[in-house]
């Protein structure tokens, strides 16, 4: 058999476009490459600019995170100028990202996910006609049900913000807007509808408060068995169809996830400092290590980023984002040699390369590390224990898990906030260095800010992407999905579809291309989306 | 059947996840109900067994009608005009654009990035991003001042950082039912039935703005936004307060300044030290007034709404 090399392109843009090259030796893959394919060079155009330019423009790297960007650039400038922040407006922000996530919920999973459940290597599965009738695209039952009611959730972040995506309402010292009763009303009221047409009848298939008390994997399996509603809702029917076609058999990738930690606690963070985080945020951060099942709390200091692969003129060591320069190389030559990404290989000082995304945020929450009043759910780390580690399966599992917690903490912020009390307090302006994370929809994302003479000196995102399809670092490690790939058995390498669910439960934004070449004849064998 | 193809340059997706908050019609419904066939779309792309080169290939050729070519994204021309600073499939996005431009029925651009550069053009500029047609307010861009689709219009333009769901769905419903010949362009080809009017219109803050009553901060329920924070709404072409966001509010209303993002010239300033969220003034008097209100008047109607403002002006009306 000789080597055959596929070329997807693109697999999906958070950051640009996304392509991934394969090679596939006797039915599986046996190295990979991601390249990201768009740079639009956030970190220079913000070079000089006003200190809160990063509120309008940060959102802008990411349509699809852009509240997620919009509560790290606030914090980063919080704890860069030492604001005080009102309870009021911790409880605004982290609602506006958690309505963003619970949005990002059913829109990932049926408009992105899903849809390759009805590809039609799978017709023979038992499940195949009924994945068809929930999953086809557009006229799927649960696939116009699940995107349509996405809109729902932003329409609370619209009530804080004025619209979604693209506000800007999280600044330094606070929130611009003031909610009042009717705002607060309208906003129960739509997490109300989102749970009785979609969370509870159609994903859950029973009420949170049952599905809540699952604690572990062997729980879970009592739920499924309990009630025919429970295995025939969309979360019964895809952890059985799952199963059958094997998706937890691949795509285990590096084995080590981290999480920043999110949602600051509104009493335990009214005075922002980077080294206060960690002990203030409600969904605590870390780092997994599943070879020595360890937990341990994630710094930024731990951050470094490499470019020897990627197309960046800035040497080959590690660096920590404070020190970058962003310097694109002009001519972007594809050598998978040398450099091919515009994503930046991100390492852990100590772990080298994690995963980040709701599979690491939900590994990180069965840790007993952080403090005890920190959020504890062990649910996926057992899960993880009891099937062998992480698979495509378990990301997509890990990734609707959190729908019902993020609902109440959703609830919780309505519950909490005092509308005749503040939600701005005026701060004053100062040179410094700040600090600001949070957890997108598909895991960590920070921003470092450096403020000098009343300006942006230096501007530094990583997103949960760059962890995830970064490329090659300095010591050649595979990124993440790269690593994911490796080992991922393709049936058919006319039509390796594999390939995208590996890439897709990343969350990789986009539906991709395959295009394979036999390597020793150059002729095209085929190509196929798999969405 | 009208078929339309997606695309994506220089984008965040913003336009697209804002698409997706469409409800009267849904997404879902576009294709449902209104005869709108999604060739491909980089989120919703169901390809009908064909593959999406192949695919953009039959569309350069024609063996694929393309109807409307829908294209969210600045056009990326670095390094130096070769644009492989943004390739897809394969070669840089410009060149499918070219292609793609010379056969498409009616062409689109969708939130400012597409019409006019949007933010990856702001200085520096580092990926030589452009508009469709125009960079910035310059007639051009990436297809030229002269370039009209088949359908015989130059490229649509529905700017806004992102464009409001509705602006899009309708727009692509005029096309599919054959209604866009009742729409007209404004000079900058932007449908005037939502770009003539202000965004002010229709904003629960214009009594204050109409007594000079101003929010001095942020986190207020009262006062008008312009006169202190930066807000754009008087001079900016948008119907974001009568065709609301998200079906419940908008910036204005949830108190956020307008940053006038659906004009070519956001974001404005380029975001210099000390132009954001801070009205520019001259001697205390905003250096950029209500669109075709003249200094001297605006002086005159100060006077005068500073002598009329009732009481309850300065308090505040939108209580919890």
């Amino acid at each position: 058999m000789p080597v055959q090399t596929l070329d997807i392109s693109p697999v999906g843009r958070v950051e640009g476009d996304l392509d991934v090259r394969v090679e596939i030796e006797d039915g599986y893959v046996t190295n990979a490459w991601t390249h990201a394919e768009l740079f639009r060079g956030f970190e220079i155009i913000l070079r000089g600019k006003d200190p809160q330019a990063g509120l309008i423009v940060t959102p802008r790297a990411c349509g699809i995170c852009g509240a997620s960007h919009l509560s790290s650039a606030a914090w980063a400038l919080d704890t860069a100028w030492g604001t005080e922040v009102p309870r009021n407006a911790i409880l605004a922000r982290n609602l506006g990202q958690l309505a963003e996530t619970i949005q990002s919920i059913p829109r990932y999973f049926y408009g992105l996910f899903a849809i390759d459940l009805t590809h039609k290597k799978y017709q023979h599965s038992s499940f195949y006609e009924e994945a068809c009738r929930r999953f086809a695209p557009f006229t799927g039952k649960s696939y116009e049900l699940g995107v349509t009611i996405s809109a729902k959730p932003v329409e609370i972040y619209a009530l804080l913000g004025g619209q979604w995506p693209h506000s800007s309402y999280m600044v330094p010292g606070g929130v611009m807007c003031a909610p009042t009763l009717t705002d607060v009303t309208r906003a129960w009221s739509i997490l109300e509808y989102f749970r009785t047409n979609w969370l509870e009848p159609a994903w859950l298939g029973c009420s949170l408060e049952r599905y809540e008390q699952i604690q572990t994997y062997d729980d879970f399996m009592a739920w499924l068995e309990e009630d025919p509603k429970h295995a025939n809702s969309d979360l019964g029917f895809y952890w059985r169809m799952g199963l059958d076609i094997g998706l937890d058999k691949y795509g285990a990738g590096v084995g080590k996830y981290i999480t920043w930690g999110y949602l600051p606690h509104e009493d335990k963070y009214q005075k922002p400092t980077i080294e206060g985080r960690n002990a203030a945020v409600i969904m605590k951060s870390g780092v997994y290590d599943s070879f020595s099942d360890t937990h341990s709390l994630m710094d930024h200091s731990f951050a470094r980023e490499n470019t020897t692969h990627s197309w960046y003129d800035e040497g080959t060591g590690d660096v920590h984002p404070f020190d970058r320069t962003t310097k694109p190389t002009e001519k972007n030559t594809q050598d998978f040699d040398n450099s091919y990404s515009w994503s930046s290989a991100v390492r852990h000082a100590e772990s080298g390369r994690l995963e980040a995304g709701p599979l690491a945020r939900q590994l990180v929450a069965g840790g007993k590390h952080g403090q005890d009043w920190q959020h504890y759910d062990r649910f996926i780390l057992d899960c993880f224990k009891k099937m062998g580690g992480a698979s495509i399966h378990l990301r997509q599992i890990a990734r609707m898990h959190e729908s019902v917690k993020l609902y109440r903490q959703a609830e919780r912020c309505l519950r909490e906030f005092r509308l005749n009390e503040p939600f701005y307090i005026k701060p004053k302006e100062k040179d410094g260095r700040g600090w600001g994370a949070t957890e997108a929809a598909r895991g960590a994302l920070c921003h470092w800010i450096e403020l000098e003479k009343g300006k942006i000196k230096n501007y530094q995102i990583i997103a949960p992407t760059t962890w995830n399809v970064g490329p090659r670092d300095g010591a050649g490690k595979l990124g993440p999905i790269e690593s994911a790939l490796i080992g991922t058995p393709i049936a058919d390498s006319t039509d390796p579809i594999e390939v995208g669910h590996v890439a897709r439960s990343f969350d990789s934004c986009l539906v991709c291309t395959v295009h394979a070449h036999d390597a020793k004849t150059g002729e095209e064998l085929a190509r196929f989306r798999t969405a | 059947m009208v078929n339309v193809l997606w695309l994506q340059g220089g984008a965040c997706s913003g336009n697209t996840m804002s698409f997706l908050n469409a409800e009267e019609p849904s997404a879902c419904d576009l294709v449902t109900d209104f005869g709108i066939n999604i060739l491909w779309h980089p989120s919703l792309g169901v390809e009908l067994g064909e593959n999406l080169q192949k695919l953009l290939w039959d569309c350069v050729k024609g063996t694929i009608p393309l109807d409307i070519l829908v294209f969210e994204g600045s056009v990326v021309n670095a390094p130096n005009g070769a644009g492989t600073w943004n390739r897809f499939a394969h070669r840089p996005m410009k060149d499918w654009l070219s292609d793609l431009s010379k056969v498409a029925s009616f062409v689109v651009a969708v939130g400012d990035c597409a019409t006019w550069g949007g933010i990856p053009a702001m200085a520096p500029n580092p990926s030589e991003s452009t508009g469709l047609q125009f960079l910035k307010r310059q007639e051009g861009g990436f297809l030229g001042t002269d370039y009209v689709s088949k359908g015989g219009l130059p490229v649509i333009n529905i700017p806004g950082c992102p464009a409001h769901p509705d602006w899009i769905t309708q727009i692509l419903v005029a096309i599919a039912t054959g209604r866009i010949a009742d729409i007209t362009l404004d000079e900058l080809n932007r449908p005037q039935t939502f770009f003539k009017s202000f965004t002010q219109t229709g904003c629960t803050r214009n009594i204050h703005f109409a007594y000079k009553a101003s929010s001095g901060e942020f986190g207020q329920r009262k006062g008008c936004l312009f006169y202190d924070l930066g807000c754009r709404g008087p001079m900016t072409h948008s119907s974001c307060n009568r065709i609301l966001w998200n079906r419940v509010s908008s910036k204005t209303r949830a108190g956020m300044p307008c940053l006038g993002c659906t004009e070519p010239e956001f974001p404005f300033h380029d975001l210099k030290p000390g132009t954001v969220f801070k009205t520019q003034t001259v001697m205390g008097v905003p250096k950029e007034l209500p669109t075709g209100v003249n200094k001297k008047d605006y002086a005159l109607i100060t006077v005068v709404a500073k002598d009329a403002t009732p009481a309850w002006a300065e308090e505040d009306i939108f209580t919890v």
